[in-house]
């Protein structure tokens, strides 16, 4: 064989043409606010959601590729990854059309906000696919550096600059501890990097568990649960969420979670696999925690972004049910539900955008009486919290459904309790703030929508918002019943998957342990309080 | 053709909500429409529907989400029929005496054709997952009925009717998902899943949150303490569809699922559940003796009254269980009718107060068609012969007496007590001197009382035929007790 052949066939670079189409749109992007300048902005959004589009468009493309390894192995793009960057890349979508109004009027410059923006979805599209130890964490830095860009990006405001400047601190020293795990990891398996070839020499190697494998388990875990906020990892979240820009909360919280997730299944089922019963373990602390906490601490918020935050924290709790699983269900209903998740929540955080927006307050008593004088964005948030909320029949419901009867099957009775119990707690918080727009009556109004300026949708800016939120909140109502062709994408990128069609099939025998010890963690909660 | 009774009100509800209408005249019009065609269908299908033979009828199957287990599938039994009937009697009774100034018609009339969507979907589910989903759909629209259009203390009346009511749920789910598993079938179907062959100890496990579950619905002491907050709270019409239709959903729960599937285990527990019946009914009674607002009475009643249901379905004969259906249409129609008497009473002199109302017989100044209609209602609440409530209740007694004597004793204590306690209201309100306060009271047009006409003659007319009413679920009794 011809050597140049050789070397693209081992490249195999098509792998990443979606990236590389994001990559041309991001330099277009900078390259054409550098020569239009201030007009850019009229222009510019529109070309970064054409071009994630289209390389959303390139994903579907990519499905199903016989030869998914590129680059030596270091990035694979199976049906999984696709699915899980098509999920970061809408969500990048989805995000732009609501900050262009938001930035602007902070008087700062939007294509650098959507340059940043598009950085951060090309770390965690790399992310996605990563196979690679190295790999993996240059794409995890570039879309941590990039967050923190974003959150610190209304500089004159202090509280986003006390955001950003925790968000670096915490998340630096996160990402310091997940670099000591993999480089341990990579010293244990006798200096590989590859996911593959790890699990392959560990196995080998050690046989009995080594105590530095379940110290770099635990190290890793941590900078893990730093990305998707699970507690006791979710410190940052709320301080994060209330002090950033509203459009980088949303995709820190739907964008940044996804390609986190994402890692932790490719991490943990592959490389981890000798020690699944431990990160179950782990997890299932995590899971509990998260559900309870995340949805506990929602109760007392006054602030809407923070109670989202702690929405944020226990849906991440439900979703790692799914992982815990460990089954072909489980995992596809944790992609179902982050899809699923993916537009009830950006919707709702498009209507917490256009709230703020004409009434620049975030505070939940200021909705009162919005209905009076905004149905539609009243209806909107409505569906979305509620959908969160698990109500059905909306997409949320199907979603939350879907992750229970995956972790019932797959004997976490525990854990699916909880998530019912908890998902009960939900609905209060949620609905509370469905009660303070609809219930109140005219007379109630708060000031903010007392002075409620007249509905103009004509303003720069407002038309991709109004879109935006229309798309969101009609997929939110119908995605729940009209949710096959959801679920068999999700279903089929994890049964097309060979890292978790190998890792199902380990993973039956030690399942009674599993059980046992999520229940044995049960009684010792009930016991201790 | 069962499916246009799910989706025509959904369909109004639509149409309603996104149909501009400033003074909400359109929106009654469609929302009357509406209702009255869902009724017309319903007496159609009555007409087809055939009694002799058990089973569903007029089944109908769509494949849904079969990743999860669940499919649209629907259909209609004896035992569901009546409950159907009564959801759409009611639902159009209910928008009928709804005051025509009402604020915000639009969102109003939508959320109750909603709420009654969900309910008739409950009824016809034959898939547990289905009914599930139905049974929660209905918990969103009700508690903006009472948060927006209830009394002083609706905010808290709302909040702990829906909390109450998603525990109630999550709990039910919670049995469904555990007896799927525990059977390993891989659908949520209702008929091939009564054919388990679970263990005692795996059914008993299944059916505790169950019961819980359809308790707190029904409701039974002591998981009722929201009834009362809820009902005083609603405004009338929502307090008729509670009482007459929302509350049969807990009862038909406990029949349809909890005898359905676990007759086993139901049999075992069954003599628990007669004595909570009793104290239900007992408690129920003497809290209605004590209060002091018309409705709180009518509501206690409600409970003292719904436990009689539970009481003949734990007697599990035939005839016990038929019973129980004529019951869940009596207490329906009682309760309806003296909800929206009550409801007269409250507009006409502005207080529901037992002690600052008096002498509204009177003929010339005050209520004496609502004082005569009430008194009417109540002889039918506390079971005098020649009314349903008298029947429905005999039946129960007489079916549950031979199997479980003492608490059919102490339920027979509570429908005497059931006379006390509205014989006081009667003889506090209705009777004596008018109070001088109230002496103008706004006249009361005949065209207001067509609704408790209406069930007024029902009342009568099933007390004396009662076999209008039970032969339709006479066969399906059997039925259910033999399994499939």
């Amino acid at each position: 064989m011809d050597f140049s052949s050789n070397i693209a066939s081992q490249l195999n670079a098509g792998t990443i043409l979606p990236e590389g189409i994001v990559i041309i749109t991001l330099m277009v992007i900078l390259i054409g606010d550098l020569i239009t300048g201030r007009n850019s902005a009229r222009w510019l959004p529109y070309v970064a959601i054409a071009g994630l589009l289209i390389a959303v468009l390139d994903l579907c493309l990519l499905w199903d590729l016989p030869e998914p390894d590129g680059f030596l192995g270091s990035f694979s793009s199976d049906n999984l990854s696709i699915v899980f960057r098509g999920i970061i890349a809408l969500s990048t979508a989805v995000t732009i059309p609501m900050s262009i109004r938001y930035v602007q009027q902070s008087g700062t410059s939007l294509a650098e906000f959507i340059g940043i923006m598009l950085t951060a979805t090309l770390g965690g599209m790399f992310l996605s696919g990563a196979n690679e130890l190295v790999t993996i964490f240059i794409s995890l830095e570039m879309l941590s550096i990039s967050s923190y860009l974003m959150t610190g990006y209304m500089k004159r405001d202090p509280r986003s600059n006390e955001a950003a400047l925790k968000y670096l601190l915490i998340g630096a020293s996160s990402s310091a501890i997940f670099l000591y795990g993999i480089s341990l990891l990579y010293g244990l398996s006798g200096g590989k990097t590859n996911l593959m070839a790890i699990a392959a020499n560990i196995t080998d190697v050690s046989g009995t568990q080594s105590l530095g494998l379940a110290i770099s388990l635990v190290f890793v875990i941590a900078g893990i649960a730093f990305k998707i906020s699970a507690v006791p990892f979710h410190q940052w979240t709320p301080d994060v969420y209330e002090g950033s820009p509203t459009p980088v909360v949303a995709f820190l919280s739907v964008g940044s979670k996804a390609a986190g997730f994402a890692l932790a299944i490719r991490l943990l089922v592959t490389a981890f696999a000798p020690l699944t019963e431990q990160w179950h373990f782990i997890f299932t602390a995590l899971a509990i925690l998260s559900m309870v906490l995340g949805n506990v601490v929602a109760l007392a918020q006054t602030s809407m972004k923070r109670m989202l935050a702690y929405s944020s924290i226990a849906q991440a709790g439900f979703v790692i049910i799914g992982l815990i699983a460990g089954t072909d269900t489980g995992y596809s209903s944790m992609i179902f539900y982050l899809l699923v998740y993916l537009f009830m929540n950006l919707g709702a955080f498009t209507c917490v955008i256009l709230f703020s927006l004409r009434t620049g307050t975030d505070q939940i008593s200021e909705y009162a009486g919005l209905y009076h004088k905004d149905p539609l964005l009243t209806l909107g948030l409505s569906i979305c919290l509620l959908s969160l909320g698990g109500i059905p029949p909306l997409a949320g419901f199907f979603g939350k459904i879907y992750l229970f009867w995956a972790g019932w099957q797959a004997g976490i009775y525990g854990l699916v309790l909880l998530g019912l119990v908890t998902s009960v707690i939900s609905i209060y918080y949620y609905i509370r703030v469905v009660k303070m727009m609809v219930v109140k009556e005219p007379s109630e109004m708060s000031d903010a929508v007392e002075n409620y300026p007249e509905i103009r949708w004509n303003l720069p800016g407002m038309r991709p918002l109004q879109v935006g939120l229309v798309v969101s909140v009609v997929i939110t109502s119908l995605a729940g019943i009209l949710s096959n062709p959801l679920f068999t994408l999700a279903n089929d990128s994890v049964t097309t998957t060979p890292i978790l069609q190998s890792a199902v099939v380990t993973q039956q025998l030690p399942q009674e342990t599993i059980t046992v010890s999520t229940q044995s963690l049960e009684s010792d909660l009930d016991t201790s309080h | 053709m069962l499916s246009a009774l799910i989706l025509i009100p959904l369909v109004g509800a639509i149409v309603i909500g996104f149909f501009p209408d400033k003074e909400g005249k359109m929106s009654r019009n469609l929302a009357i429409f509406t209702a009255l065609s869902v009724l017309v269908i319903n007496i159609y299908l009555g007409w087809q529907f055939d009694t002799s033979v058990s089973g569903f009828q007029f089944s109908e199957y769509i494949p849904w989400l079969q990743w999860i287990g669940l499919n649209y599938s629907i259909g209609i039994d004896g035992l569901s029929f009546p409950l159907v009937c009564l959801n759409s009697l009611l639902t159009l009774i209910a928008i009928i005496v709804t005051d025509k100034s009402i604020a915000r018609p639009r969102f109003y009339y939508s959320i109750l054709l909603l709420l009654s969507c969900g309910a008739v979907g409950a009824f016809l589910a034959k898939d547990l997952l289905l009914f599930f989903l139905f049974y929660e759909l209905e918990i969103v629209p009700l508690y903006f009925l009472i948060a927006i259009w209830g009394g002083k203390r609706r905010g808290y009346a709302a909040m702990k009717f829906l909390l109450y009511t998603a525990v109630s749920g999550i709990l039910v789910l919670a049995s469904f998902l555990g007896l799927v598993w525990l059977t390993g079938a891989d659908s949520f179907a209702y008929e091939p899943l009564r054919s388990h062959t679970l263990s005692l100890t795996s059914q008993l496990l299944v059916i505790a949150p169950l019961l819980v579950g359809v308790f707190i619905k029904i409701p039974i002491f002591p998981f009722h303490t929201w009834l009362p907050d809820a009902h005083v709270e609603a405004s009338t019409p929502i307090s008729v569809l509670l009482a007459g239709v929302l509350l049969k959903l807990g009862t038909y729960g406990l029949l349809r699922f909890a005898v359905g599937l676990f007759l086993d285990a139901w049999v075992i527990l069954a003599p628990w559940m007669a004595i909570l019946a009793g104290i239900s009914a007992l408690y129920g009674a003497s809290c209605a003796i004590a209060q002091k607002d018309m409705k709180k009475v009518v509501a206690y009643s409600s409970i003292a009254h719904m436990a009689y249901i539970l009481l003949g379905v734990s007697a599990t004969t035939r005839l016990s269980i038929t019973a129980s259906v004529f019951q869940m249409v009596s207490h329906g129609l009682i309760s309806a009718l003296l909800f929206l008497l009550v409801g007269v009473v409250y507009k006409k002199t502005g207080t529901r107060d037992v002690e600052s109302l008096r002498g509204l017989l009177n003929p010339e100044r005050g209520l004496p068609v609502t004082g005569g209609l009430m008194i009417l209602g109540v002889m039918a609440s506390s079971g005098l012969p020649g009314m349903v409530g008298f029947i429905s209740e005999f039946l129960v007694f007489r079916g549950s007496f031979p199997i479980f004597p003492i608490p059919t004793l102490l339920c027979l204590v509570g429908t005497g007590l059931t006379a006390v306690y509205f014989l006081l209201v009667i003889n506090k309100v209705f009777f004596g001197r008018l109070t001088q306060s109230l002496a103008r009271l706004p006249q009361v047009k005949w065209v207001e009382h067509a609704p408790a006409f209406t069930l007024l003659f029902l009342i009568i007319a099933f007390g004396i035929q009662p076999s209008w009413v039970v032969h339709w679920s006479e066969v399906q009794a059997v039925a259910l007790l033999t399994g499939s």
